[in-house]
Parts: structure tokens; C-alpha cells; sequence
């Protein structure tokens, strides 16, 4: 019992430090709040920008919401409405597609920066792991909204997606190994990627996922309020300013900037103008797969690593790079910002080749 | 230079009155800022009394800068305003905009009047003048107000009437020819902007050729009360007025950027949820289309129910069969495959969904008798199955057992799923045969 008691304490005490409830006021929360000045200071807005493109993919979203139709006959058809006929419609929709993209590249950058900034170590422990969850949500985000338009892509990303988890069952000992093709018919809801599906993924992207993300990010906005700015750098900033009113003012300035650009972005570039028309017509169950089926370019990370090694290596390296991400508060509780940094640069050098560059490294090693 | 119909008050009013207007304004300025420059200027009652003034001066100046800044933009450019004011949203903008604006003058005007009349301290350092300016200002406004409201898309028109007498004023050729026929109203707006001219040298109004645009940019500065009782808060009224001063301009921005993001995009927004309202073509178009969909999504229920119950499934005519070109079809597992003809003049039904991740293969067979999977480049052979050495993919496709049926369901030959081939078809036959699959044979595989 008294092990007991010490547990129970030891949680007690862990979760008084992360959640001060003294702290919990407006006055220590918002009109106490400084943001340091030093060279790093721009990694303060990147997470902010990150909630803006979330806010606008509510936006669009529920434009979208009005008319879009989650069956297999009319998925398509209502997206060819919601373009051709609908007022602002193919605007909407397209801003609706930059800001998917924009929200995963800044939640990225919002990481990297992160971990550079050593803004994980304690009492930040909570907010951190929160933040990943937030990513991994983000990604779900991505690719359960990407089988909505129902076109060739669409679908054929989907399946291939899918059956890359069926993959797993086979380095899985005994019973163990039917169950990744059991999760993958979960989700998929029949054999192949159907109506099932479509429903299933309709669900977790305007209902469920939103809600899971919102629930966490108001955890990881209130640990963020309540420890205010971790300090950024080794030396202790000298200067610093007021959160309320200008950080807050200097963000908003910049939210009112990034929303000029998305707009007229979306204006001017159909976001579809980077896929060959074929992959846009509607999804055909009876024929073949058209050439060029590929993830979005937020999973090239991963997707040419995948076409180029074994899948046993990217499954080992993917598992292991979680792992870090949910223990990096303690893994990293001792290292300088310096090497941090260092990591983080080499990390962003990584995704930015496999990014911009992957197709082409994939050739040359593949012919 | 007389045209037909002018009368003489006409002439007085719309010729005279401007060129005398013109020449007092511009040599009655200089003369006043050489002889007088110290008056150069509206004689700031800041200190008198603050409050009033900032309610006041503030949405006054606000509006009547952007709304002369509209008609100076409307006379120097017609063309180009011309060609803005031709898009029926932006003339709607514009007009909203400065009706709104001329009400905001007003508001202003009435507040300065009212601080006028009322503060006893400012009644000693306010002329008569001071008061004739604010009354005709506030008849001018009103005018353009009434304008706005009786004559609408005045933005538009202007570029047909007041604009070219404007520019015949300006190039010394006056005709009046392209105002005389305009309302009362408008009229007597025009005869109130003459007046304006006349009188500013003689008036606080020629404070305008003295506006201090750099204010805007020059680091703040804070007038402080000789007084040691007033010294000892100096800093917190420093820090206070910085904190109002950054308030106050980043809520300027964002309103003024909300107010255009608004106005720019309210009536998309609401048609957006009012919905299109299609042409009858288009609707027929839509419906065709919609009605297709519809349909081969019914197709593709009617194959799943069909695999559900029925003991063979037709694949196609065995005339219809190809050695280059494959036809696809729905096996009993609501999986891809599809059917060639073989070498042995046979046909050879072949899964189509990639061992690897389950992409469809395409159906065309290359020279050297393969095809082709195009998500990871798997070759597959049609014979064997087998994928080539360097494929992602490892397994085999499994070929499919089949069945063939004269037109009467009398079964002609038939290949079991372990590959071996019953029966033949005899030639007189082969134009009616058609290929199945059937049901017993998938129980075996």
C-alpha cells in the first residue's frame, strides 16, 4: 500500500509541475507573458502559423461540407460541381488543398525548430508530446483527405497506401501476423477500397480527426500559455518583448500576410495543376491503374525510401524515429541547442532532398 | 467658345467663378505664405480641448482625405478610373465606400461644430471664418451625400459630364455643354467646390498645402508638461501612448484589410451558399452525368450480387479474345483480372491485381509476352505469371480456371485451376462460344 501511495504521489507531483494551476490566470498566462528577442525568435511564429492554416482548413472545410457527397457515384461529380459551378467554389476548394500542404510543411518547420530550440525539456515534456500526436493527426489528416474526390489517384494512393500496412504481417510472429491485413480491412471496410472506405474516411477526416485535433491542440496551447516561450538559445536572451500586445499584433500581421499570398496562390495555381489529367478522371474499378500513382509530396519522405530499400529497413528506421519523437524529452534532457540544432539541420537537409530530389534519386539507383 | 443655350448665370458660375477661383487660390496662397507664413496653418486647439477633436478631426480628415483622393484619382485619370468603374462590383465598392465615408465627414463635422460652439475655452480662438468654413463644408458633404443617394453611379457617369468640364477648365477651352443639363443638385455641388477654391487663402484651410505627411513616419514624440508633479509619470504616459499607438495601427490594418476582404468577397460568399442556378443545358448535362455514375455504380452492385448467386460469370465472346490486348473482368473475389487468348489458341485468364501492392496490371502484352504493372514497374509474364528478377513483386499472378459454353449452356472444354484442359472447341463453334468463370472452380483455388 505504501508503494502504492508513492505512486500515486510520484504521478501527482508530475502532473503539478506540468499543469501550475497557480499560473492559471489570465494575468500570469497572457498580460505576465514575454517572448525573448534573439536569432532565433522566428521559430516563435511557426507554430502559430501552423494553427492559422489549421483555422483555414476549418474554413474551407465546412464551405466544402455543403456540397461535397461521400458516395462512389457522386463523389466526383459533386467535386466537378463544387468547381465548375459553385461561386468561389474551385477557389475554396483549392485554397482548401495549398492550405493542407502549407499546414503540414509549417507543422514540420514547427517541429524541426522546436527541437532545435530545446523547447521539450522540462516542465515542456507534455506539450512536446503532444505536438507529435498533432503531427501524426495532421498526416491522418492528409491522407484520409486525399481519397475524398474519389479520381484515379485518389483511390489507387489509397489502396497502395493501405496495403503497404498489410505489408507489416509478414516480419510479425504467428497469430500476430494477421493482424495488420485485420487493421487494413478495418479501415478499409471490405475487400477492396469501396464505399466502405470512402465512408470510413469521410468520418475520420470531418469529424473525428478534426475533433482529436482540436482536443490536443487546446492541451498544447494551454501547456504553451501556462510555461510561456521556453528561452530558444544556450545564452539567456537580453531583451524581450511583450506577449500581449506585440508578439500577438506581430502575429497577426504575419497570418494577414500568409493569408494574402494563400489566396491569391489559389487564385492564380490550381493545386491539380501538378498531376497529368488521367490521374484526376473519375476512379474506374474496371482497368488499369494509370501511370504515376504517388503519395503527396508530404510523404516522399518515406514513399521513395520505400521504393528503394527493403521494407524491413524503412519499417525498422520509421519505428525507431517515433520512438525518438515520443522520448526525445529525455533522450535529448542533456544536450546543448548546439548539437540539437545540428541534428535538426541534418533532419531538414534529409526531408528537403528526398523531397525536391527524390524522384530523380530514385532513378538513378533503379535504371 | 459659346456654345448654344448658355445663359449667362451659366457662364458667371461655371466659367468665371473658376478661373477667379483658380488665379485667388494660387496667388492668394503665396501671398499669404510670404506676408504671413506663422498662419500657415489650422491653428491646432490640441491643447484647449482633446477628446472632442479626436472624435472629431479623426473621422473627418479619415473620410475626406480618401473621398477627394477618389475625385482628384476620377478627373487626372479618366481612362483608367473609367475602366475600374466598369466592373459592376468595383462601381458598387466605390459608391458603398464613399457613402459610407460621407457619413463618417459628417459625424466629424457635426462633432467639431458642436466643440466649437460649446467649449468655452475654444469660443476665443474661434473666428467667424472658422465657422463659415464649417458650415459650407458640411453643405458640400451633404451635397455629395444627396448626390450618392438621388443620382447613383455617380463614379460612372462623371466620366461623361464633370470630368470633361473639369478638363476644359484645365486646358483653358471651357465648355459647359457637358453640365448644363445635370440635376440641381449636382449643380450646386460643383458651384460649392469653386467656392472652396475661393476661399482658402482667406481661411484656416490652407492648412492642406501644409499637411505634415512625414508625422506619419518620424519616430513618436510626446509633449510633456513642464511640471515636476507631471514629470514623475512621465515614463508610464511614454510606455502607455507606445503600446496605444502600436495598438491603434495594427487595428487600423487589419480592420481596413477585413473591411476589403469583406466587401471584396461577401457577395461570393453568399452566393456560394445561395448556389448556382444552372442553365438548362448544364442542367441536363449534370443530371446526364450524375445518372451515369449512378448507373455503373449500380453495374458494379449488380457483379457483386451476381458473384453472390450465380454458378458462372460470362467473361466475354471467345471471338472477342486477343493475344496483344487484354479484356478486364471481375473475378468471384470482386478482384480485377483479365483475359487473353493464349498460344495454345486457348483462353488464358490471369489476375490483375500486382502481388505487390495491389495495383490493377494494365492488359497490354509487350514483345517479349508481358505485362506491364505501372505503380513499381513489376513485369509479369502472361505464360507463367512469374514477375521479372528486379520487381518489387515476388508471387506469381494466379491464373484463373475457365469455362466455355455454347449459346444452349452446353460446355464445350474447360480448364481447371491446377492448369489442366479438358474438351475442345470445334471451329463451327467458335463464333458463338463464350468464355465464364465459374464458381466451383474458385471453391478449389
Amino acid at each position: 500500500m505504501i508503494r502504492l501511495g508513492t505512486a500515486i504521489n510520484t504521478i501527482a507531483d508530475f502532473l503539478r509541475e506540468r499543469f501550475p494551476v497557480e499560473k492559471l490566470n489570465y494575468h500570469s498566462m497572457v498580460e505576465k507573458k514575454e517572448v525573448p528577442i534573439h536569432r532565433m525568435s522566428w521559430g516563435y511564429y511557426t507554430g502559430g502559423l501552423t494553427m492559422f492554416f489549421f483555422m483555414m482548413q476549418v474554413i474551407t472545410g465546412l464551405f466544402l461540407l455543403f456540397y461535397y457527397q461521400p458516395t462512389v457515384s457522386d463523389a466526383h461529380v459533386s467535386v466537378e460541381y463544387i468547381n465548375k459551378h459553385v461561386a468561389g467554389g474551385a477557389l475554396i476548394r483549392n485554397m482548401h488543398a495549398w492550405s493542407s500542404s502549407c499546414m503540414i510543411f509549417f507543422a514540420m518547420v514547427h517541429l524541426l525548430t522546436a527541437f532545435a530550440m530545446k523547447s521539450f525539456v522540462k516542465p515542456r515534456e507534455i506539450t512536446w508530446i503532444a505536438g507529435v500526436l498533432l503531427l501524426f493527426i495532421t498526416f491522418t489528416f492528409g491522407f484520409t483527405g486525399y481519397l475524398l474526390p474519389w479520381n484515379q489517384i485518389a483511390v489507387n494512393a489509397t489502396k497502395v497506401g493501405l496495403q503497404s500496412v498489410e505489408y507489416v504481417g509478414q516480419y510479425l510472429p504467428g497469430q500476430l501476423a494477421d493482424v495488420p491485413r485485420i487493421l487494413r480491412e478495418t479501415f478499409q471496410g471490405e475487400s477492396s477500397v469501396g464505399q466502405s472506405t470512402l465512408g470510413r474516411f469521410y468520418a475520420l477526416h470531418v469529424v473525428i480527426l478534426p475533433f482529436a485535433l482540436a482536443g490536443l491542440l487546446g492541451l498544447h496551447l494551454l501547456s504553451v500559455q501556462l510555461h510561456g516561450m521556453s528561452q530558444g538559445v544556450d545564452q539567456p536572451a537580453k531583451r524581450s518583448e511583450k506577449f500581449m500586445s506585440i508578439f500577438v499584433f506581430k502575429d497577426l500581421t504575419l497570418w494577414a500576410t500568409v493569408f494574402l499570398i494563400l489566396f491569391v496562390l489559389a487564385l492564380c495555381v490550381p493545386f491539380e495543376s501538378f498531376l497529368p489529367f488521367p490521374l484526376l478522371s473519375p476512379f474506374n474499378a474496371l482497368g488499369s491503374t494509370p501511370a504515376g500513382i504517388k503519395p503527396e509530396w508530404y510523404f516522399y519522405f518515406v514513399y521513395y525510401p520505400l521504393e528503394l530499400l527493403p521494407f524491413w529497413v524503412i519499417l525498422v528506421a520509421s519505428l525507431v524515429v517515433v520512438g525518438i519523437l515520443f522520448f526525445t524529452p529525455w533522450i535529448f534532457k542533456g544536450t546543448s541547442r548546439r548539437t540539437l540544432g545540428f541534428i535538426a539541420l541534418l533532419a531538414a537537409a534529409y526531408l528537403v532532398i528526398m523531397t525536391v530530389f527524390g524522384e530523380q534519386i530514385y532513378h538513378f539507383f533503379k535504371h | 467658345m459659346k456654345g448654344v443655350g448658355w445663359t449667362m448665370i451659366d457662364i458667371l458660375l461655371f466659367v468665371v467663378l473658376p478661373y477667379l477661383a483658380i488665379f485667388i487660390c494660387v496667388f492668394g496662397s503665396i501671398y499669404r505664405i510670404r506676408t504671413a507664413p506663422l498662419t500657415y496653418s489650422s491653428l491646432s486647439s490640441q491643447f484647449l480641448e482633446n477628446k472632442g477633436l479626436l472624435w472629431g478631426s479623426l473621422p473627418w480628415h479619415l473620410g475626406i482625405i480618401l473621398i477627394l483622393l477618389a475625385h482628384v484619382v476620377a478627373f487626372l485619370l479618366p481612362g483608367f478610373w473609367q475602366s475600374l468603374m466598369s466592373n459592376f462590383s468595383i462601381l458598387l465598392a466605390v459608391e458603398a465606400i464613399g457613402l459610407g465615408l460621407s457619413v463618417l465627414c459628417v459625424l466629424g463635422l457635426v462633432v467639431l461644430g458642436i466643440r466649437r460652439l460649446t467649449s468655452s475655452k475654444l469660443q476665443s480662438v474661434t473666428s467667424t471664418m472658422d465657422l463659415v468654413v464649417t458650415l459650407l463644408l458640411l453643405l458640400q458633404v451633404g451635397l455629395g451625400a444627396a448626390i450618392a443617394v438621388h443620382h447613383r453611379w455617380g463614379a460612372s457617369w462623371c466620366s461623361g459630364t464633370t470630368t470633361p468640364y473639369v478638363w476644359s477648365i484645365i486646358t483653358f477651352q471651357p465648355d459647359i455643354s457637358h453640365i448644363t443639363d445635370l440635376p440641381v443638385l449636382v449643380k450646386a455641388h460643383i458651384i460649392g467646390a469653386w467656392m472652396f477654391l475661393f476661399i482658402i487663402p482667406f481661411s484656416r484651410l490652407i492648412h492642406m498645402f501644409a499637411v505634415p505627411i512625414e508625422y506619419l513616419v518620424r519616430p513618436p514624440q510626446n509633449v510633456v508638461w513642464t511640471n515636476p508633479r507631471k514629470w514623475a509619470t512621465e515614463e508610464d504616459a511614454f510606455a502607455a501612448d507606445e503600446t496605444r499607438r502600436h495598438f491603434v495601427r495594427a487595428f487600423c490594418g487589419i480592420a481596413f484589410g477585413g473591411f476589403l476582404l469583406g466587401v471584396g468577397t461577401l457577395r461570393n460568399i453568399f452566393l456560394f451558399f445561395f448556389g448556382p442556378r444552372l442553365s438548362r443545358k448544364e442542367e441536363t448535362e449534370m443530371m446526364e452525368l450524375r445518372l451515369s455514375r449512378l448507373e455503373s455504380t449500380v453495374d458494379q452492385r449488380k457483379l457483386e450480387l451476381e458473384r453472390q448467386a450465380a454458378n458462372y460469370i460470362l467473361v466475354c465472346q471467345f471471338s472477342e479474345l486477343s493475344a496483344e490486348t487484354g479484356k478486364y473482368f471481375i473475378d468471384y473475389k470482386m478482384q480485377p483480372a483479365i483475359a487473353f487468348k493464349g498460344k495454345d489458341g486457348l483462353p488464358l485468364l490471369i489476375s490483375a491485381k500486382c502481388t505487390h501492392l495491389g495495383c490493377t496490371v494494365g492488359n497490354n502484352v509487350d514483345n517479349q509476352g508481358r505485362i506491364l504493372c505501372p505503380c513499381h514497374v513489376s513485369y509479369f509474364d502472361i505464360e507463367t505469371g512469374q514477375p521479372n528478377a528486379e520487381a518489387p513483386a515476388k508471387a506469381p499472378l494466379p491464373h484463373i480456371g475457365w469455362v466455355i459454353m455454347d449459346e444452349r449452356g452446353k460446355i464445350l472444354a474447360r480448364r481447371n485451376a491446377d492448369g489442366r484442359t479438358e474438351g475442345v472447341i470445334a471451329a463451327e463453334n467458335q463464333g458463338s462460344a463464350r468464355v465464364y468463370i465459374a464458381k466451383s472452380q474458385e471453391a478449389q483455388a
